[in-house]
């Protein structure tokens, strides 16, 4: 140790005071330096968005377009830029009962740089939501949103230069944002679309794909036909999204990545199709398919479930009591019961809705079991996919 | 009207060790966050099929199965439920050759090298090894360890004071390595430069290099690290934080998630309540905040009412490094990649200060590669695995980066990294990526709300090193009921020392509700 004595012991405490010199000398006043990681953050995840209607276009008779662009007066100035294949949470209140639903942007980046997003919505049968919107959305009318969010985007790293895009319905929307951004050169890869739709009359941006098939020659588009009667117009195909048919357009001998978007129905008719041609995992990706409905159908849906069950809910300092139905997810029978919880996704996958069930038992389909390991011991469960098996004693956050 | 005892700001680690310090002694404690879930940067995230870990490299404060260290000692009073996961081994330091390099050769992964180091776990071991890569480097060695063994005697001593007696002969060397910085320190022990450059390979866990961080400091983290080898948590962090969770709940505290502190209303001179996303009111008599001091004084406080020493220290501080991960889900176990350490810092240079210059640019060539399976086999599916890339950067490194510029540039990033990674081990990465997600500075930013999304707090320099900011703690606070903890604050970054933080701030404001003051 005998080095040691070179270094001056009492040097601290002259330390001390230059510490306290270095603070006398400077500003007192709040620290200005750029900072874009913070700015960045900010502007591509904003707490919310307030937009306007600025169009509405009848894209079937069951589907519109609407184009939303920043409404200054409530504090939105321009709106996130976005990658291909994100979505936005839409916030509504129905009859005093708040609600949320996720919508794929069908409009490409580079609009949004425009001040312009567009969300295209189909009407579903029964369904509250689109029927509220195709109800009162109309021009001039104002929506709040939250930042483009999901992770249903080509990533170069980790996906095939080629990739195969297989839509049914109104999941064409994240597609069509995805051809756009190869168009504008925002995404450089080769996408094939595969579009199952009932009939020629019925296909959604018929014209629009058809133009950027043109125009680029990475964008490939067929439609796939599966109730046309009579002979199916040329270039399209009969039938439904088959092993055969995906083989057909994809490439021989190269590595190719699947997209799926489509209703529950089309998942689980195209992954058998999957199964057979044996791709790795990391070549499938699926978009969420929205909110479950009947967890009664699943085959390992528990036996004598409760038709109504209590649910008891703490959010910060309120406890509210409310009974639902056991049908209906715990995020559903909140809201029914006009009881505002945090929402985005709605499908499980993005955690958002995370709370802490205190007592009872709930069901969770498989396929939407996206929660941490550590949440099952310490008893955390998503709402939005947790079906109330009995009563509930729950702690959920307040909605944000 | 309810006033709570104490209400805690931010649910970190250190606001989570608070909250649980002042539930467990009974005082009426709410925890207040704005995210969904507990933890700041102790969580996970889930993409596919793959959880991954989001920050945290190894715990030194989970040691070998016969003695506990400080966090798993935490852990047990808290009675918060956490299964840790051993590890005995420490580093591999691989510093591939660059043109014009002549001390070079070529390693067991038939890359050509200035140096490969793994090193293992024990004071004697770890000095033997040091020899045989730097000849003439053992004495030096454990001349360092026995100096760290001493000061941490005389630190136990020191709540001992009949002990203390003992250790006052130890007390002048201690002064000496506080005085000095790490580089100065193992100068004057003599160790020859490269095995010093071996040994400073866990400056970034502190963020500062051997010409400013102070040798005390440096040498107990090594210390802790080298003694028992490491830890961590079965399930991630979130295992952790949900641990502490579960015990602030089970002691009566209240957590508030999604509650966003966007105002401290003041009342006699000093903090009296917060404003809670705008729109409720919540009462309290003491407050402990876990967020960064710069934005609390930026978006909470008006500007009068901000200490004017407050405003200075932040103007007289450096922030400290930010960093970018990148997080792969593997379709390969670790054994088909050929992965074979837990832990892999590539270095573009050897020397801890030249490292730093580095990381003033964006990525630099200096990646720390962390395969969880190494530690916890099972923490993916079969036939699979994860791995985490890490870099550091020092500053406003994405400046010229523009919104619609962000997802190219992170790609790129994460590109870098990958290949230098590769490259560095002789491996292939990039054909077996399943998952992949990628945070840059804005991510951290997004999470964390600190400066440049800096998860470190300021930067440990030679004057603002961790002896005179614990002697100057109280000083340091702005005002008699508000404290801060966190990587802000005497220890800077790190689990257990945003623990320590936490249960310090606790204390204390324990300690005053119970005088009645």
């Amino acid at each position: 140790m005998a080095n040691l004595k070179s270094l001056k012991a009492k040097k601290f405490l002259s330390m001390l005071s230059y510490r306290q010199g270095r603070f006398d000398e400077a500003k007192a006043e709040l620290p200005n330096f750029g900072d874009n990681a913070m700015a960045l953050a900010k502007a591509l995840h904003p707490k919310r968005q307030y937009l306007k209607i600025a169009e509405v276009v009848e894209r079937s008779e069951d589907c519109r377009s609407y184009t939303l662009v920043p409404d200054p007066d409530r504090g939105t100035d321009a709106l996130a830029y976005f990658g291909a294949g994100k979505y936005l949470t839409v916030f509504e209140t129905i009859e005093d009962m708040p609600i949320t639903r996720a919508y794929s942007i069908s409009s490409s980046p580079k609009e949004s740089l425009e001040g312009k997003y567009v969300l295209t919505i189909k009407l579903v049968d029964g369904g509250l939501m689109s029927k509220y919107i195709f109800d009162t959305w109309t021009v001039g009318r104002e929506v709040e949103v939250s930042a483009p969010s999901g992770n249903f985007e080509y990533q170069p790293l980790r996906d095939a230069k080629k990739v195969l895009c297989l839509a049914g319905g109104s999941g064409i929307t994240p597609f069509i944002s995805m051809a756009n951004a190869i168009a504008d050169g925002d995404e450089d890869f080769e996408l094939t679309l595969l579009y199952g739709s009932r009939d020629a009359k019925n296909i959604l941006f018929k014209e629009e794909l058809d133009e950027l098939a043109d125009k680029c020659d990475k964008i490939k588009v067929v439609h796939i036909l599966s109730n046309q009667k009579g002979r199916c117009p040329k270039g399209m195909e009969k039938g439904f999204i088959t092993a055969e048919l995906i083989k057909k357009y994809a490439p021989a001998d190269e590595a190719y990545s699947v997209f799926l978007c489509g209703p529950q129905q089309m998942y689980q008719f195209v992954d058998k199709e999957l199964e057979k041609l044996d791709l790795e995992k990391k070549y499938i990706r699926h978009e969420m398919f929205g909110e479950f409905h009947n967890p009664a159908t699943q085959a390992d849906y528990p036996q004598s479930v409760p038709e109504t069950v209590k649910i008891t809910v703490t959010i910060q300092d309120n406890t509210y009591v409310v009974e639902g139905n056991s049908g209906d997810s715990v995020m559903q029978t909140l809201e029914k019961n006009g009881i505002s919880v945090p929402a985005r996704c709605r499908s499980g996958e993005c955690g958002f809705c995370h709370s802490h069930l205190l007592s009872g038992k709930v069901y969770v389909p498989k396929a939407l079991e996206y929660r941490r390991l550590a949440d099952y011991k310490f008893g955390c469960i998503h709402p939005c996919c947790s079906f109330p098996l009995t009563d509930l004693e729950i702690n959920v956050p307040v909605a944000k | 009207m309810k006033q709570y005892d104490v209400i805690v700001i931010g649910a970190g680690n250190g606001g989570l060790a608070a909250a649980a310090t002042c539930a467990r002694e009974g005082l009426s404690t709410l925890l207040l966050e704005r995210h969904n879930i507990p933890g700041g940067s102790a969580s996970s995230f889930v993409r596919g099929r793959f959880e991954f870990e989001p920050s945290l490299h190894e715990l030194a404060g989970v040691g070998a199965p016969d003695e506990v260290g400080t966090i798993e000692d935490m852990f047990n009073r808290f009675e918060g439920d956490v299964d840790w996961h051993r590890h005995d081994s420490t580093f591999r330091l691989v510093v591939p050759a660059k043109e014009g390099d002549t001390d070079t050769f070529i390693n067991e992964d038939g890359v050509e090298v200035t140096v490969d180091a793994r090193m293992p776990v024990g004071f004697h071991n770890f000095a033997k090894k040091l020899e045989e890569l730097v000849p003439g480097s053992y004495d030096s060695c454990m001349a360092a360890f026995d100096l760290s063994t001493r000061m941490f005697k005389a630190f136990d001593n020191l709540e001992n004071p009949s002990k203390l007696v003992g250790s006052v002969k130890d007390l002048p060397d201690i002064m000496r390595m506080v005085s000095h910085t790490m580089n100065e320190g193992l100068d004057a022990l003599g160790m020859p430069k490269k095995a010093q450059d071996i040994f400073n390979t866990y400056w970034c866990y502190l963020g500062s290099p051997g010409s400013q961080l102070d040798f005390l400091y440096y040498l107990a983290m090594v210390h802790s690290y080298i003694k028992n080898g490491t830890g961590i948590p079965h399930l991630r962090s979130h295992e952790m934080s949900l641990a502490i969770d579960d015990v602030i709940r089970r002691n009566g505290g209240d957590i508030w998630y999604n509650s966003e502190v966007t105002k401290v209303i003041m009342k006699d001179g000093k903090p009296a309540a917060v404003v809670i996303n705008g729109e409720k009111t919540v009462y309290g008599k003491y407050f402990i905040c876990n967020s960064s001091p710069n934005a609390v004084w930026a978006d909470l406080f008006d500007e009068k009412d901000i200490p004017a020493k407050q405003l200075k220290m932040l103007n007289s501080r450096k922030v400290a490094c930010s960093l970018t991960t990148v997080y792969l889900g593997m379709n390969k176990t670790k054994e088909e990649l050929g992965i074979k350490d837990y832990s892999v810092f590539i270095a573009p240079d050897s020397d801890s200060d030249k490292q730093y210059e580095a990381a003033q640019d964006f990525f630099s060539g200096f990646c720390i590669i962390n395969c969880l399976n190494e530690i916890i086999p099972d923490c993916t599916p079969e036939g699979t695995s994860q791995l985490f890339l890490t870099t550091m950067t020092f500053g406003d490194v994405m400046k010229d980066v523009k919104p619609q510029d962000y997802k190219k540039f992170k790609t790129k990033v994460a590109k870098d990294m990958i290949e230098t990674c590769e490259k560095a081990l002789n491996i292939s990465i990039t054909p077996y990526i399943e998952e992949i997600e990628i945070a840059l500075p804005p991510t951290f930013a997004r999470y964390l709300n600190t400066p440049f999304g800096t998860p470190y707090g300021y930067m440990l320099e030679k004057w603002d090193s961790m002896i005179p900011r614990t002697v100057q703690y109280i000083q340091d606070q702005p005002f008699s009921n508000f404290f801060f903890c966190g990587a802000s604050q005497e220890r800077g970054d790190g689990y257990g020392c945003a623990y320590y933080t936490g249960e310090k701030a606790g204390g204390i404001v324990v300690k005053k509700v119970k005088e009645g003051k």
